[in-house]
């Protein structure tokens, strides 16, 4: 076998199977999202062009909602998971005692199935006879209607994402944190200055790249938000916490309208697109394969 | 003022509030998983009490784990079961594919479409929603008869998880020397031989990082799973959504369920905690 055989040899596998398994697939969905398939009833699509997009844009606000809680979820739970994990990571960063028996505690929430967290806190978090509102109540507060308040019901999807996620974001900082040069600290030492301004003036600037890939990389994964909101809340009350990727489901799944569902989704993979190419531009600029 | 790896002052006070903080943190992070062990030792009707301390506050008893292994055994060790087979098979195509690619990609030049730009344009693959392919995935295995079959369920945990598996592959390669490789080559050792025998071996470490992150991402997969296999090929994960009934949640059972579903990865990932970073952060971050 000659060298330009091997080569081929070795990346084909992966490169056909990708294309039967993921890009077929995707050009599938494309094209019935041109289509309306009712599957329970009709036994095959029947092409009605822009139809579906038309609809989900302009006339249907569930969509919209959809999107809106997406959105807002993606956005407060990354934000507050970056604070929280450079807080973390900033106080790790000093070598002590036990050290590695925390790192160790905090990688746990990521490693357990999302379903299992997810359910895991629906009954904790139940209003009458969960844990936390016991617990809430006996040091003197009022219980809170983590899934039962339309209002509040978001804001506990997000509590759970920054208890499964805030680890990761500490975790690579903290990771980032030990590959930064310590004479440059040394330096503004003998200068006078104090941590507060090391941190903004030399720790922040240099680890700015790494933040900014590690919120997209999580942006990305939080934007498919689908196990956190079928075990808590079931995307209720109403349908106040329905992500996208739950949307999709019921469209699809329960009501098998498969051309919509095919619709929504692609609405949701542009979405998902810009910020793949942003990810993947800086790999393209930072790495030399 | 500046430790050895650590930046800032260290005072005593400062030193004790860390300590705090990060015990509040660790107890914060441990609460949801010693509260499910806690539950999972109670009667049904102890289960929806918030009592803490055994023997004292409640009467410890084996009846959820004796739900999940005598009475509904069936059910239990079917999805035990798959959720192994799934995880197996699935990570194992993984990296093998991914291998294969990874080494290609790291050690031959492609000229017409650069190295990295198809590297790239596998790992681009990872970023997708899942709900994207759901669909046309329903109407494949339903027409290949692979509707609540494990082969389904593995073919696309195999697919969700290969461009990570090429991309760190390829990672790993590129830190290793070619030299080992190059020198059997002018032995006569063929291209196979010397990525079995010599590349293989010597890339053990990233190996078995990609195999695992590959088995962890599996077991923990839920969509797909509900989508495809509902009840022959059912996995721990669908068996815990089960655990809610038109009478709402049984805490007991989600408790002892959720326990066994968490307990082999948290292993794993434990073991291999310094290659997690590096795959969750797309390799990005290494430690």
């Amino acid at each position: 076998m000659g060298r330009k055989n091997a080569k081929w040899a070795f990346l084909l596998p992966a490169l056909v199977y990708l294309m039967l398994m993921a890009i077929l697939p995707l050009v599938w969905t494309l094209t019935l999202s041109f289509t309306k398939w009712h599957a329970n009833i009709m036994p095959k699509p029947q092409w009605v062009g822009l139809n579906n997009y038309k609809y989900f844009l302009f006339e249907d606000p569930r969509f919209w909602h959809a999107l809106g809680f997406t959105s807002m979820y993606v956005g407060i739970s990354v934000t507050g998971e970056l604070i929280l994990g450079l807080v973390l990571a900033t106080l790790l960063s000093h070598r002590f005692r036990g050290r590695n028996f925390f790192r160790v505690i905090y990688l746990i929430p990521m490693a357990c199935p999302p379903i299992a967290v997810a359910f895991l806190w629906r009954m904790m978090l139940h209003p009458d006879i969960g844990v936390i509102n016991t617990i809430l109540k006996f040091i003197g507060l009022s219980g809170v209607k983590w899934t039962t308040s339309a209002n509040v019901a978001p804001f506990t999807i997000i509590m759970v994402d920054m208890w499964e996620w805030t680890p990761f974001m500490f975790l690579t900082l903290l990771a980032a944190f030990q590959s930064l040069p310590v004479e440059l600290y040394q330096a503004a030492a003998v200068d006078g200055a104090n941590s507060w301004q090391m941190f903004t003036h030399i720790t922040l600037p240099l680890i700015a790249p790494v933040i900014v890939t590690i919120s997209l990389i999580r942006a990305i994964d939080a934007f498919k938000l689908f196990e956190l909101v079928f075990g808590i809340t079931g995307a209720g009350p109403g349908s106040a916490t329905e992500s996208l990727s739950f949307y999709v489901y019921v469209i699809g799944m329960k009501w098998f309208k498969l051309g919509s569902g095919s619709a929504v989704s692609w609405l949701f993979l542009i979405i998902l697109l810009i910020f793949a190419i942003i990810l993947i531009s800086r790999f393209k600029k930072q790495r030399t394969v | 003022m500046i430790t050895e790896h650590g930046i800032g002052r260290r005072k005593p006070l400062g030193a004790t509030i860390i300590i705090i903080v990060l015990i509040i943190f660790a107890i914060w992070t441990l609460f949801p998983v010693i509260w499910a062990v806690i539950t999972s030792f109670k009667e049904p009707g102890d289960s929806y009490k918030p009592t803490f301390i055994p023997y004292k506050q409640f009467k410890p008893t084996l009846h959820a784990w004796e739900d999940a292994f005598i009475t509904t055994r069936d059910r239990t060790l079917r999805s035990l079961r798959n959720s192994i087979v799934i995880a197996t098979l699935s990570s194992t195509a993984t990296l093998l594919l991914g291998a294969f690619a990874g080494y290609s990609l790291a050690r031959y030049e492609f000229k017409k479409w650069k190295n990295k730009d198809i590297a790239l344009w596998i790992l681009s693959n990872r970023m997708f929603p899942p709900v994207a392919v759901m669909i046309p995935y329903f109407l494949i295995m339903q027409h290949l008869h692979l509707l609540d079959n494990v082969l389904g369920i593995v073919m696309v945990h195999t697919t969700m998880n290969l461009p990570l598996s090429v991309w760190l592959m390829l990672d790993f390669f590129s830190e290793l020397p070619k030299d080992l490789e190059e020198a059997a080559m002018i032995d006569g050792c063929g291209h196979l031989k010397a990525f079995f025998y010599i590349a293989l071996p010597i890339s053990a470490p990233g190996l078995v990082a990609v195999y695992v992150l590959a088995f962890i991402f599996s077991w923990n997969e839920f969509l797909f799973v509900i989508v495809l296999g509902f009840r022959k090929a059912m996995t721990l994960p669908v068996l815990i959504a089960g655990s809610l009934t038109v009478r709402g949640l049984d805490f007991w059972k989600v408790a002892s369920l959720s326990i066994l579903a968490i307990i082999p990865p948290v292993i794993l990932a434990l073991i291999l905690s310094r290659y997690l970073v590096r795959g969750l952060t797309l390799g990005a971050i290494k430690e």
